[in-house]
């Protein structure tokens, strides 16, 4: 069986994002860039999925970023993908998700695959809507926040979360997936997964090798960033240290009656 | 961009506040746009709760019982839309930021070649540009982000951002015709697990649970009563659901429901990121934390160190004296 798996370059999620009040950018100095926490897990399924299906399986990483920030996605080679491929080029930057999910669908179409599984959500930007726009680009059935997978011939059965509950969904392959966090944690590399990740190959794709219809980029979005600011402060608040229960109670309902919430 | 459709999300025609807040904003939207609201109600249970949104101020509610929309997964509603968007015309699509409104998002963007702001929790139009309010970067940045000219837009709107309020003149009911096609991804069971008496997203007051409340059965003896008496609903942590204490839907953060309750109270809960970023533009934060150098305490309005198990029952029982006073 052949796996690709979407990942996303982003910033260390457990750095706090602050903005510089001169220039209104993200700070991202000392800001380390990851795999997308999501797509890690995304990865995990896919490893497992590999693992049962034996025989010629195969993992393939891809990612829609900037080249120096190619050698990043060895962690995820380190991992036990088999090989990657990044799609860089200066005319994506300024993407929008329309943009960006157009031309993620035309570079994955040069990958041959049973099973494509993407992250659910992105650690930086959080639309979560890059999954079905790639399932409606690529024509493939589209199963999200999968939390089970089993194999069945040339289909696969699905546990999914949803708002309520869960549900299980029986679809053909090829197919796309995206993975709750509920699939399994996403396995450390080991020393020699990181040794042979040295030798995997990190293919690099451009714009001229898509050959895209329509524009990306700024150029080619459909939506437009006016302008962003931070959040009005919300000051660090009080503090007490409740001396027992009734006296912690106590301090709780006299906060919440002076601003009339109780 | 001329007309507003909302995508209505409900399971055997039960539905949340959401679809009462977008069907009161697409009229709002529609207004300055020069063109007509329309909801869109599929599956089971779709007809009788078209009637029951008639009392909004909608121009057309297109409805289809079809039992497909419920057999299989998301392709007949996002076929349905489709068909819906283009029998209209140039329009803004409305959805509800949950995790099969995002599903449906992303796929009707591609359908109709649209741009998609999401997580929006304002919106205008201005000299004819649908311009979209939306926190990004888990709140660190609030952005105004336009949506470019074009025949249609998809925004998808955060529960509660906007005031739902019945002004209907009676709108017109228009069943739809179902598509000839066959669908891939069968849903075989679907399961519905412990949903609380009030939606996590639309509580007035939310008290959340976490790995310091150490097992399942505080959640029922320590927070349900509390809830109960400020009239609100009970959530938790990751950390909670992944041990099992309660179900996933209850989870509130990053990869669970986003809320803005007036007031939010964090019971054994440290205050990660991925938290945060779920429950940060609540009213007043109210924490509850053995540790005073828990993260919590950058972010909220109160913070009592010491012991929830000793501390939530006298809470409770101060607020239930008092609403005895009351009454
Ligand atoms: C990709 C990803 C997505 C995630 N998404 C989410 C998400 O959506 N939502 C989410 O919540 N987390 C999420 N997490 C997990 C998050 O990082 C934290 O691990 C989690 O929120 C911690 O939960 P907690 O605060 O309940 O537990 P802990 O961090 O263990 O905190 C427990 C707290 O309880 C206090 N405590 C202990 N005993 C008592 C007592 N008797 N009385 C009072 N206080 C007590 C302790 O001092 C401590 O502060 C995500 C993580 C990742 C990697
Ligand atoms: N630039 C990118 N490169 C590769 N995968 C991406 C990229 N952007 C988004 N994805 C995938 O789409 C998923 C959802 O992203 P989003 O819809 O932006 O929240 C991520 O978890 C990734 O798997």
């Amino acid at each position: 069986m052949k796996i690709v798996v979407t990942v996303k370059l982003v910033p260390d999620p457990n750095a706090e994002k602050r903005i510089d009040p001169q220039t209104k950018r993200i700070v991202r100095t000392g800001v380390e860039t990851v795999l997308n926490p999501y797509d890690e897990y995304a990865l995990e399924a896919a490893l497992q999925l590999k693992e049962r299906a034996g025989g010629e399986s195969r993992v393939t990483v891809f990612s829609m970023a900037p080249e120096p920030l190619k050698e990043t996605l060895r962690k995820a080679l380190a991992m036990g993908a088999d090989d990657a491929v990044i799609l860089s080029d200066a005319g994506l930057e300024g993407s929008d998700v329309w943009a960006s999910a157009y031309a993620i669908a035309a570079a994955l179409r040069k990958l041959e695959f049973d099973l494509l599984i993407v992250g659910g959500l992105t650690d930086d930007s959080s639309t979560g809507a890059v999954p079905g726009a790639l399932a409606e680009h690529l024509g493939l059935p589209c199963v999200t926040n999968a939390r089970k997978v089993d194999l069945a011939e040339g289909a696969l059965e699905v546990e999914r979360e949803t708002d309520v509950g869960y549900q299980t969904v029986r679809t053909p392959m090829p197919a796309l997936l995206t993975t709750a966090l509920t699939f399994g944690e996403p396995r450390y590399a080991s020393l020699k997964g990181i040794m042979g990740a040295k030798k995997k190959t990190i293919a690099a794709t451009a714009l001229a090798d898509l050959a895209l219809d329509l524009p990306v980029g700024t150029g080619g979005s459909k939506t437009e960033l006016r302008d962003f600011a931070p959040p009005p402060p919300r000051g660090k608040g009080q503090t007490v240290e409740a001396a027992d229960g009734p006296a912690g109670a106590q301090a709780i309902f006299d906060f919440l009656q002076a601003k009339k919430l109780v | 961009m001329q007309h507003v459709i909302v995508f209505v999300e409900h399971r055997q025609g039960q539905t949340r506040k959401i679809t009462f807040e977008l069907a009161t904003e697409a009229r709002r939207i529609a207004d300055a746009l020069g063109g007509k609201a329309c909801a869109v109600v599929l599956g089971a249970g779709a007809a009788q709760l078209a009637e029951q949104l008639k009392i909004y101020p909608l121009d057309t509610i297109y409805v289809a019982e079809d039992g497909d929309v419920d057999a299989y997964l998301l392709d007949p509603n996002v076929d349905y839309l489709q068909a819906v968007a283009q029998r209209i015309g140039p329009s803004l699509v409305l959805i509800p930021n949950t995790l099969s409104g995002r599903d449906v998002a992303g796929r009707i963007m591609v359908r109709l070649s649209a741009g998609i702001v999401a997580d929006v929790v304002d919106m205008h139009v201005s000299g004819g540009e649908v311009v979209c309010v939306s926190p990004k970067l888990g709140g660190a940045l609030i952005t105004n982000c336009a949506l470019r000219p074009g025949d249609y837009g998809v925004v998808t709107v955060r529960p509660s951002a906007f005031a739902a309020a019945a002004a209907g003149s009676g709108a017109e009911i228009v069943p739809l015709e179902k598509p000839a096609k066959s669908y891939p991804a069968a849903i075989e069971r679907d399961v519905e697990e412990g949903i609380g008496e009030l939606a996590l997203e639309e509580a007035p007051v939310v008290v959340a649970g976490g790995r310091g409340l150490g097992g399942p059965e505080p959640f029922d003896t320590l927070l349900k009563p509390l809830a109960r008496a400020l009239g609100g609903a009970v959530g938790a942590s990751r950390a909670a659901a992944d041990a099992g204490w309660v179900p996933y839907n209850l989870q509130i953060g990053q990869t669970g429901k986003t809320v803005t309750p007036k007031l939010y109270i964090a019971v054994g809960i440290s205050g990660a990121i991925q938290h945060k970023v779920g429950m940060r533009a609540s009213g007043t934060i109210v924490a509850i934390n053995k540790d005073g150098a828990a993260p919590i305490a950058e972010f909220s309005d109160l913070l009592v160190v010491g012991d929830a198990f000793r501390i939530v029952p006298e809470l409770t029982k101060l607020i239930d004296t008092a609403k005895g006073h009351l009454s």
